[in-house]
């Protein structure tokens, strides 16, 4: 008895820590915060959590309420966790609206088992795979990162333009990895280029130099990375230099961040790669608004998507006037695209403004957001080069 | 405390709590959220029960678990996706030829072996024949493959499956789970129970290897998604008129209390959450079916003439051996069972989940996990095990919302802006692990034969 | 000839190397694993985020020493950070011996039982380090990064491939040698050493002859705690420390311990190397190699790889149940120790 005693308080505490103020609009997060991916979710979260202050500190978002994220754990593999927590956020916490899931899987799994039947919108920051383009989503599922089915296009293009004619690729061994490096390698194949060996690398691993030799044994000059810049794909281009296999690699998404310049140093001037983004100066903006804020000073390859994610969450529900989530699904489109006033990172109560007037907005961002019919971002892609320790860019695609 | 001293009604005792647990999460958090860690409760405790057969009734150590839950739910993909016509044409072929060639191969070894006399002659002689085919098998398998994985690999890009009811596929996870156990089984089973435990868990990841990597038979990575279900969709009860109506029905009271221009919107609520719900029971009904026979089962089996020798070789296997029981085969027998039980549970967990995604099968989730289940509920005891396999894995979900909370508690005396106060905030995550491995501390010190110790007391080996 | 010291440049380069490198370091983690193993008779779980847990200590040192300008010239700090980290892993291991692990010794439990004992332990170290240090990447490396580069090499021979030794590679080498030479001195000659042996031989009889169980256990916690911790901060010099990574080391240690033969120090050494080398020399593409060996016309095509790395992390576990199957008591039978 005593046990259930115990349970009781606790859970009854808990609840009455959940019951939200009249002036508060709770909304979740549900990102890997454990797991293969734990080293990038702070930032992510974070990212999320200073478009919602950003939002509330306005204070006309709803006529001045304030954003309340709870956040909940999708442990990026466990489908069976992830779908309890994001019950959990929908079902007891009430939230009107999810920013997440992260990893393609679980998000998959939770869209499908939570998302759709509740009708809650989603927002994933991160979520990439070319099989959420065709999910049965009912409208409810939108995601800031784009589809790597195209981003495999536009990154052979560049690097035939460049004149390299024979790769060899390395991809994370997940459906992110794995089909991007099937976009890229069907691209790159019909145009005429050559892949001299395509192996797979899992995350988390203690040692990468098996896949190196055999890499770099294929006699490509080049070497394309489908990983993260914090996982595997880091090991394998350590390694890869260290050894004097390769010298320049071409990179994606993933692998495109402050973070591994700093990591490896001036071995990689010259490397180049795609990450999703236009030409607009929001990025910057970002970074600027992100430092000192984000676990990760908004340095992460998934930050900026993650602030889009939480901001556009955000205008939705003021373009909507209201928290019923129907009606928030409803106006999500008409804040991310044209026609419009742009609206960058750290002009949220612009925006807010804005709609509150009546007007009409088309958020930018950080990464620079149009969605498709599927809710989607078309993906204008920055090609970068590694110059003496940063990532420039070079042209947009 | 006497009271405590009797097993069943400390049976009854532990399942009222854990009942009340769920009535509590229900009533606290939402009724759907309750149902939806039922339904993991329950597919969880199928699995404890599996691993219990084999630790509890015979002292087998497999800690391979992981592999045959993912062999479960491999089968469920096999069985319900529909076949992918233009693969089998492109590569069914040469992928049959393939297994012929491992046929052949398989045979010539034996022949080698027979022929030859015992010695390292014979050895290397079977080692250059199996080299030999393993390059004739890749002639085949190689193009097989390379056209199978070509056929539209952003939607196919595999042979798909039988087009079969899903729910046909937990017998059958069922039966791939068991052959698997019994090629581990002939391997493994005569190893000391350290070894079988670092064999069975080698053994494990290499099945979770192949299913990552074999993508003209399970995607691999891809994942498989929209799996088809043995229940209705929820978005199709929402807009049944039908199941409208019992709504209206089971609400009529509270329907009548609401305004007009609001009913509309309340009722729309009301459908939702009723069809989340109403999916959630009906699986709850399915997976408690598939639970009580197991249990049933379990129950007789231990009790019966088989379940008794079973009993005796556990305790003391040299005294058994010695009155003629044949102890490997026993062994062998109660491991393909426990395996086999636990691949069901593994076709469900993917039935339930939706998706097959073999990146998800970790060691710490589905076989450690599990057996702190079968320790903490009672090794040896069926009920503890279920028991178990409820009260951890409530507690694995609970223990973030949890830890969040004391997180918050402890901080709450912080400066809103201190390093601390964050770091700490931001850790809060991890205390699941912690908190998970405490639990299991804490038992293992205080009641180590688990909440439901065994009821037949063990003779002293 | 020219050929062939390019094929044997190119074969040290990317499989002798590297393999050597992370050998010593599974041996060193095998080590722990079997010695644990050896005396206390049961399958330490938590090897792998003692590991973890030591090495955080020693970056907090390092970090700490790095603050206030201490610097160990070309060798990276975190050597002077090391033995500070070893003497407090090595009290919390020795604490949590205390706390958790003599009450199931004094019992007698089951050996099996106590691996469960091991596995929360496990969880607990798991969460411990998660709070404090985070889930993070994190680099604490300084000091000079190579020995030898490969552009360097390549320039000074006149070959066409290079050989790249990193100063962690053959660092890790030296104090592989070196502690491994220590530990059997100690196990062979000093008093205590003898008595772990005679412990591990045959329980019973050492207590008859006289030796404190109590001082056993402690020494063997701490030597383990002491390998644990200096393997996991080589491991972390060489390439980067991260809590997750350390947990998937667990696996391919137990491997080397076994495919050794369990409970045998020399067996935990040759383990940890034919675990390491197997992963890299099956699934090393040997093109390149074959093309500088071999005359022109018998040039192969293909990449002539025996396993895609896609299955690199079976090797490991195929060779384990192939020892398993063939020698049941792994490659060095006999006497423990």
């Amino acid at each position: 008895m005593k046990k259930l005693l115990l349970a009781t308080t606790i859970l009854a505490g808990l609840s009455a820590s959940a019951f939200a103020g009249e002036d508060e609009i709770k909304m979740g997060i549900i990102l890997g915060f454990t797991g293969p991916i734990e080293s990038l979710t702070p930032g992510m979260g974070d990212s999320a959590e200073l478009a919602f202050k950003e939002a509330s500190d306005s204070g006309i978002l709803l006529g001045g309420k304030k954003i309340v994220a709870i956040r909940a754990d999708s442990t990026c593999i466990d489908a069976a966790a992830a779908t309890a927590a994001a019950e959990r956020l929908v079902t007891a916490d009430g939230v009107v609206a999810i920013m997440g899931a992260d990893c393609s899987g679980v998000t998959t799994a939770i869209v499908n088992n939570v998302g759709v039947p509740n009708g809650v919108v989603m927002i994933s920051p991160s979520a990439t795979s070319p099989a959420l383009s065709t999910i049965e989503d009912k409208g409810n599922f939108f995601r800031t990162a784009p589809s790597d089915a195209r981003q495999g296009v536009v990154l052979a293009d560049i690097v035939l333009g460049r004149g390299i004619k024979e790769v060899a690729i390395t991809y994370t061994n997940n459906d992110y990895g794995k089909g991007l490096s099937e976009a890229f390698s069907n691209a790159f194949k019909a145009k005429g280029g050559t892949i001299t060996i395509t192996a797979a690398h899992e995350d988390g691993k203690a040692d990468y130099s098996a896949e190196v030799g055999a890499l770099s044994a294929s006699g490509a000059k080049e070497l394309v990375v489908f990983g993260y810049l914090d996982q595997g794909g880091k090991g394998i281009v350590q390694s890869s230099i260290d050894s004097g296999a390769f010298s320049r690699f071409i990179f994606a998404d993933g692998m495109i961040g402050q973070a591994i310049v700093d990591a490896i140093g001036d071995d990689l001037i010259g490397s180049f790669g795609t990450a999703p983004g236009g030409d607009n100066d929001g990025a910057a903006k970002f970074l600027e608004i992100a430092k000192g804020k984000v676990a990760s000073d908004g340095k992460g390859p998934f930050d900026g998507n993650s602030y889009d994610a939480g901001a556009l969450i955000a205008l939705a529900m003021q373009a909507a006037g209201s928290m019923d989530r129907a009606a928030i699904q409803a106006k999500v489109m008409e804040v991310a695209n044209a026609p419009g006033e742009k609206i960058n990172p750290g002009e949220l109560a612009k925006g807010l403004k804005i709609l509150a007037e009546g007007g009409d907005i088309d958020y930018v961002g950080a990464t620079d957001v149009e969605f498709n019919d599927v809710g989607e971002v078309f993906g204008a892609y920055k090609e970068l080069e590694v110059v003496k320790g940063k990532f420039d860019t070079i042209k947009i695609h | 405390m006497n009271l405590l001293q009797n097993p069943s009604l400390r049976a009854v005792l532990a399942f009222s709590i854990m009942a009340g647990l769920l009535v509590t999460v229900g009533v606290y958090q939402s009724w759907s959220l309750a149902l939806t860690i039922l339904n993991l409760c329950i597919i969880s405790s199928i699995m404890a029960l599996g691993v219990n057969i084999q630790w509890g009734y015979a002292g087998l150590f497999n800690v391979g678990t992981m592999g045959f839950a993912a062999l479960g739910g491999v089968a469920a993909v096999l069985i319900s996706k529909a076949p992918v016509a233009e693969a089998w044409a492109v590569g069914g072929v040469n992928l049959l030829l393939a297994g012929v060639m491992v046929l052949v191969t398989i045979g010539a070894m034996v022949v080698v072996r027979r022929v030859m006399a015992k010695g390292t002659m014979q050895f290397l002689a079977m080692f250059a024949t199996g080299l030999a085919g393993y390059f004739l098998i890749r002639t085949f398998y190689d193009p097989a493959v390379t056209s199978i994985e070509a056929v539209d690999s952003a939607r196919f890009g595999y042979l798909g499956g039988l087009g079969l009811p899903i729910i046909i596929s937990w017998p059958i996870g069922g039966l791939f789970a068991a052959g698997a156990a019994w090629i581990v089984g002939k391997v493994a089973l005569g190893l000391r129970s350290d070894y079988l435990a670092i064999a069975t868990l080698g053994i494990s990841e290499i099945i979770v290897a192949v299913l990552k990597n074999e993508d003209w038979l399970t995607r691999g990575v891809k994942n498989v998604s929209s799996l088809p279900r043995p229940v209705p969709f929820e978005i199709n009860l929402q807009v049944s008129p039908q199941f409208i109506g019992w709504v209206e029905w089971f609400h009529a009271s509270t329907l009548a209390g609401i305004a007009d221009g609001e009913r509309v919107a309340a009722l729309k609520q009301m459908t939702i959450e009723a069809s989340t719900i109403f999916v959630k029971i009906s699986y709850a009904g399915l997976f408690s079916i598939v639970l009580i026979f197991i249990l049933m089962l379990s129950v007789l089996a231990l009790n019966s003439p088989w379940g008794r020798m079973m009993r005796a070789i556990r305790d003391n296997e040299t005294a058994a051996s010695a009155m003629g029981k044949n102890i490997t085969r026993s062994h062998l027998q109660i491991f393909i069972l426990g395996s086999a039980v636990v691949g069901i549970a593994g076709a469900m967990l993917t039935t339930l989940d939706g998706q097959f995604t073999p990146g998800s099968y970790n060691p710490l989730r589905f076989t450690f996990l599990i057996w702190v289940m079968v320790i903490i509920g009672g090794s040896g005891n069926n009920l503890g095990s279920v028991i178990g396999g409820f009260l951890i894995w409530f507690m694995w979900i609970e223990a973030e919302p949890v830890g969040n909370y004391l997180m918050e508690f402890v901080t709450s005396g912080m400066d809103e802006n201190s390093a601390l106060r964050n770091h700490l905030l931001d850790s809060a995550q991890h205390m699941r692990l912690f908190v998970m491995g405490l639990i299991l501390l804490i038992v293992l010190r205080f009641s180590p034969g688990g909440i439901l110790p065994q009821r037949v007391k063990r003779s002293e080996s | 000839m020219t050929d062939f010291l390019n094929a044997i440049v190119l074969f040290s380069n990317f499989v002798l190397v590297p393999g050597l490198a992370y050998g010593s370091q599974l041996a060193l983690g095998a080590l722990g694993v079997t010695l644990v193993f050896g005396i206390l008779r049961f399958a330490n779980f938590a090897h792998g985020d003692t590991m973890a847990f030591g090495t955080m200590i020693t970056i907090l040192i390092t970090w700490w020493f790095q603050s206030m300008g201490i610097n160990f010239g070309v060798l990276p700090t975190a050597l002077l950070a090391l033995p500070f980290g070893v003497v407090l892993t090595a009290l919390f291991v020795v604490g949590t011996d205390r706390v958790v692990y003599r009450y199931y010794r004094e019992r007698k439990t089951e050996p099996i039982i106590i691996v469960m004992v091991s596995v929360g332990v496990m969880f607990v170290m798991n969460g411990l380090v998660r709070f404090i240090i985070g889930p993070n990447d994190q680099r604490f490396a300084d000091g000079q990064r190579f020995l030898i580069k490969a552009r360097e090499f390549k320039e000074m021979t006149g070959l066409d491939e290079g050989l790249a030794i990193r100063s962690s590679q053959a660092l890790t080498v030296v104090v592989a040698v070196v502690l491994v030479a220590a530990l059997f001195w100690y196990l062979q000659k000093t008093k205590t050493g003898k008595a772990m042996r005679a412990f591990s031989d045959n329980e019973d009889l050492a207590l008859l002859s006289g030796i404190d169980p109590d001082k056993i256990v402690r020494v063997t916690w701490i030597i383990a705690a002491a390998l644990a911790t200096i393997a996991g901060v080589l491991y972390g010099l060489d390439k980067s420390f991260k809590p997750f990574t350390y947990f998937q080391l667990l696996l391919p240690m137990f491997a080397a311990a076994i495919v050794g033969g369990i409970g045998q120090p020399v067996g935990a050494i040759v383990g940890g190397f034919v675990v390491a080398f197997s992963e890299v020399t099956i699934t090393y593409a040997y093109k390149k190699f074959l093309i500088y060996l071999l005359p022109n016309e018998w040039a192969p095509s293909g990449l002539m790889q025996l396993l895609s790395t896609d299955y690199k992390f079976a090797v490991s576990f195929i060779i384990l149940v192939v020892v398993l199957l063939v020698r049941p008591t792994g490659i060095l039978k006999g006497r423990l120790f």
